[in-house]
């Protein structure tokens, strides 16, 4: 492992990329993979796709501005998550109305409403998942979704409302108020 | 009631939900690896002569002269042919003109020499 790092780091000349290369690796790979898992579900199918992020990141790693590699990463790893849902034809495994509302005894329990959670903003369609997935993994407001998604503002927060209603609906439904 | 609030904010759950997942432990190094395979991997000839931007510029800029060339090059030489093609024609009229008044002045002078006998 140790091996295939100091690889890539004893090209001549590329001593000093690299090493920010796996500095920028370091940094952000649970970002990339965290959003490539919450949009697909899948691990195998999240590393495939970070993997595929930050190797394009290293082929191109020169033309791109320190200050924008989150940007960048953030955008590639949305288009890539889009890219290979289309080209294998993925789907969400369960449709969001398929989805089983979260029984629950007493008080909700954490775990199994962050499951199910993650499980409808899986069944989301493409774009408003991406959107929810920025939105509440990174954090990122309308505007900066807007920008990496290359859409409206107005797009995404059309996307936010609605994709909230549905889960509202579906969650409140057995679990009585919620704001 | 904060926390029973806080377990009904959906979109604190879904913070929750959707918080940051650890890579796996070994996904850096297979990274790391990946991109040092593409780093020692032998470019072919093709590859390294058209590699760099400018190079494939330079390149497209070239095959474009080429075509351009060409095709001046290919309308030149069809309006030298059809001028020669035109000439040609032009001599052969004159020299079938200059046959046919050679066979008329004989045919008149036939003529005349019947009319005298």
């Amino acid at each position: 492992m140790l091996a295939a790092a100091m690889a890539v780091e004893s090209e001549p000349g590329a001593k000093t990329n690299a090493s920010t290369f796996t500095d920028v690796l370091r940094a952000n790979q649970s970002m990339v993979f965290s959003i490539a898992y919450h949009f697909l579900r899948d691990r195998a199918a999240a590393e495939e796709v970070a993997q595929e992020v930050f190797l394009q990141l290293y082929r191109n790693f020169d033309g791109i501005r320190r200050e924008q590699v989150t940007f960048w990463l953030r955008k590639v790893a949305s288009n890539r998550c889009i890219d290979y849902v289309r080209k294998r034809k993925v789907h969400a495994a369960v449709p969001l109305d398929d989805v089983p509302e979260p029984s629950v005894s007493g008080q909700p329990d954490d775990l199994l409403l962050n499951r199910k959670l993650q499980a409808l903003v899986a069944s989301l369609p493409e774009t408003p998942r991406l959107v929810m997935v920025l939105r509440y993994q990174e954090d990122l407001m309308p505007d900066e979704i807007a920008r990496v998604l290359e859409m409206p503002v107005r797009t995404v927060k059309s996307h936010l409302q609605r994709s909230l209603a549905m889960l509202r609906e579906k969650i409140g439904r057995s679990m009585g108020e919620i704001r | 009631m904060d926390d029973l609030e806080r377990q009904l904010d959906l979109e604190c759950h879904l913070k929750d939900a959707l918080t940051r997942k650890q890579a796996p432990d070994w996904f850096e190094a297979k990274v790391l690896a990946a991109a040092a395979r593409e780093t020692s991997a032998p470019a072919g000839f093709w590859q390294r002569l058209m590699a760099g931007a400018r190079l494939r510029w330079a390149s497209a800029v070239l095959a474009s002269a080429a075509v351009l060339a060409s095709g001046l090059a290919w309308q030149h030489e069809r309006a030298v042919r059809e001028r020669t093609e035109g000439e040609a024609a032009k001599a052969q009229l004159q020299l079938a003109l200059k046959v046919t008044r050679v066979k008329l002045r004989k045919i008149g002078q036939k003529l005349d020499q019947m009319e005298r006998n």
